[in-house]
């Protein structure tokens, strides 16, 4: 099922990376996959795309523990900017600490939370909860 | 009383004069005539003994006053040696009156002489009976507030008016290092703190001032060999009824060892704290980095199974697979487990047990269907404990479980689910006719991180563990009782809501 044209990956493992992207690839999640290895960067691509209008992601998919600048410190800066569209943002980590999980709710711009390791399945569910 | 010029005869000019000093003086008069075998007694002497004035003595009777023991040993003898050598005597004694009151009397007596043989014995009586008894209790408390004095643990001390120390008990003589005739030559300030030397002068030179009755306060003091010793003073200056001063009492209660566990203690704490950090900095690695780790390897092989299922036609790689399965559960052990280790009692809630029980059965059915599980529940419905439904949850859900997973191989399994209250708690109890445990072989090795006690598939042996780690962090307990082969009884402990 392909509804996804461009998936954002905002992740500084390169063995994680390397496993998504294959299983993107036999899931058929998405045409084109974009990386970026931590939340400055994928910020500032964001918002120079944003502001020359360019195109943007169909859904992002945010580590939270990242060097330079985490996945909070990347939602905190992302909520500021003026989006004419919103982009689903599912933040993917391998924390399962209860205090991680309460922070989501202060969030309104993060749909949902998924744990590593990411599987088919997983990437199916999103796949189908951007159809609705 | 020197009776050395008392008359052989007792001629008394003045009856009345002499019955007036027998009287008022509680003396009275006695006579043993030898030749004639009789006795007299004064009056007084009959008062005395509590007989009627009628009364007549006659030896035998009048010895057998005498108290059995002492008094009457005593009495017979001196009455023999006064009458065979001429020995006067002056006794002290207790005899046993009419009415059967022990009294303290005076007895004295000396022989009446004709041609060196002793023809009479006369004597004088007196009760001495509230003098000795005051004596007797007056000396008896001097010893016990001296024995107090001696071996109170607390230190005690009298100090003459310039500080020296006149009196010291053991205690004193303990704390300080120094014995008694040390002490004896020193002055109360040579055993100041420096540091609070001039805060000692001046309290002593305001108590004499009669600016300062007391004065308690924390003090430090040097002992014989050098050591500082933290010790409670209470000090006060003792007047006498005209309110001039007699001399300093104090008491200093050793507090150095309380001291010393104090700070112990505080570094135990803070040695404490900074290991409880360090640990929660850990569970934190493993929650994450391991995770990460393991959740990578675990996507590799899944993409390799898929990719390359001929990577798996070896005997290596699938075992590799297997491992990291293992390692990935072990870290999820891991995890229940350093969650648990704080506690919760903060955030205690009322929950009913019997809805957590119907709740924890439902999700059990299918477990329950299968294994043809007995199930008796006796819990009444008003009874609500207080904890945190996950923990209850996770509690009741493995009792059971393991209830029906050690049954006796062949047989369905029984449980057996009762509560009622104990003190203020609410004791429940899970009992299983299973397979039971050795205690013996297990006992306290029963509640550990991977200690498992059958060879069963699903034993794990960290779900005991986890479920006494939540029991405690909700404030309860739990006790286990097994037999091999009959069963087992868990008792859980948790506080009445």
């Amino acid at each position: 099922m392909k509804n996804i044209n461009t998936a954002c990956i905002i992740d500084d493992d390169s063995t994680y990376i390397f496993c998504l992207k294959r299983i993107m690839k036999t899931a058929n999640f998405c045409n084109t996959i974009k990386v970026y290895n931590n939340g400055k960067h994928a910020l500032d691509h964001l918002k120079y795309k944003m502001e020359n209008q360019m195109e943007l992601p169909d859904v992002i998919l945010l580590d939270l523990n990242m060097p330079v600048m985490d996945g909070w410190q990347f939602l905190d800066q992302y909520m500021k900017i003026k989006k004419k569209k919103s982009i689903p943002i599912y933040i993917v980590s391998s924390s399962i600490d209860p205090a991680d999980k309460n922070k989501l709710s202060t969030y309104p711009e993060v749909t949902n939370f998924i744990s590593k390791p990411i599987d088919k399945k997983k990437l199916n569910n999103i796949s189908s909860q951007l159809v609705n | 009383m020197n009776f050395e010029n008392l008359p052989a005869e007792l001629e008394i000019k003045d009856e009345s004069l002499f019955k007036f000093i027998q009287t008022a003086a509680k003396i009275g008069v006695w006579e043993y005539d030898i030749q004639n075998s009789s006795v007299t007694w004064s009056d007084e002497t009959k008062r005395i003994h509590g007989v009627p004035l009628t009364y007549i003595p006659k030896l035998e009777k009048g010895i057998n006053f005498y108290r059995e023991g002492h008094s009457r040993f005593t009495i017979t003898q001196v009455l023999k040696k006064c009458i065979e050598n001429l020995e006067n005597f002056d006794e002290e004694l207790q005899i046993k009156t009419a009415q059967g009151k022990y009294k303290w009397v005076r007895a004295i007596g000396r022989p009446t002489v004709i041609d060196n043989k002793c023809v009479k014995v006369i004597g004088l009586f007196q009760d001495i009976d509230k003098k000795t008894c005051n004596a007797i209790n007056l000396a008896n408390r001097e010893k016990q507030l001296r024995l107090n004095f001696e071996h109170s643990s607390v230190g005690m001390a009298m100090l003459d008016l310039g500080g020296t120390w006149i009196s010291v008990n053991n205690s004193l003589c303990q704390t300080f290092g120094y014995t008694k005739d040390e002490f004896l030559k020193l002055k109360y300030i040579a055993l100041s703190h420096p540091d609070e030397l001039i805060e000692s002068k001046k309290v002593l030179s305001n108590m004499l001032l009669g600016k300062l009755n007391n004065y308690q306060q924390e003090q430090r003091y040097i002992s014989k060999d050098g050591h500082i010793i933290y010790a409670y003073l209470s000090i006060s200056l003792i007047r006498d009824i005209h309110g001039s001063p007699l001399h300093f009492s104090a008491q200093i209660n050793n507090l150095t060892s309380l001291f010393k566990n104090k700070k112990k203690v505080q570094t135990l704490l803070s040695r404490t704290k900074k290991q409880n950090s360090r640990l929660l900095n850990f569970a934190h690695i493993v929650s994450h980095n391991l995770r990460s780790h393991v959740s990578n390897l675990y996507m590799l092989l899944n993409i390799a199974k898929e990719d390359t299922p001929k990577l798996f036609e070896n005997e290596f790689v699938p075992m590799i697979d297997e491992a990291v399965n293992q390692l990935g559960e072990t870290i999820e052990n891991l995890n229940e487990v350093a969650t648990i280790t704080s506690s919760k009692m903060e955030h205690l809630v009322s929950i009913n047990l019997l809805e957590a029980f119907n709740k924890v059965l439902k999700t059990l059915s299918a477990l329950i269907a299968k294994s043809n599980a007995e199930l008796i529940l006796h819990i009444v419905p008003t009874v609500n404990i207080q904890g945190i439904p996950a923990y209850i949850d996770s509690i009741l859900l493995n009792f059971i479980t393991n209830s029906i997973k050690y049954k006796k191989t062949n047989k369905a399994p029984k449980i057996e689910i009762t509560s009622q209250y104990y003190e203020n708690t609410v004791c429940i109890s899970i009992k299983d006719f299973g397979l039971g445990i050795d205690l013996n072989v297990y006992g306290n090795k029963l509640f550990g991180m991977y200690k498992t006690f059958h060879n069963h598939e699903d034993a794990r042996g960290i779900g005991l563990f986890i479920s006494k780690n939540q029991i405690e962090a909700i404030g309860g307990r739990v006790e286990v009782k097994s037999e091999v082969n009959i069963g087992t009884e868990f008792k859980i402990y948790l506080q009445k809501a």
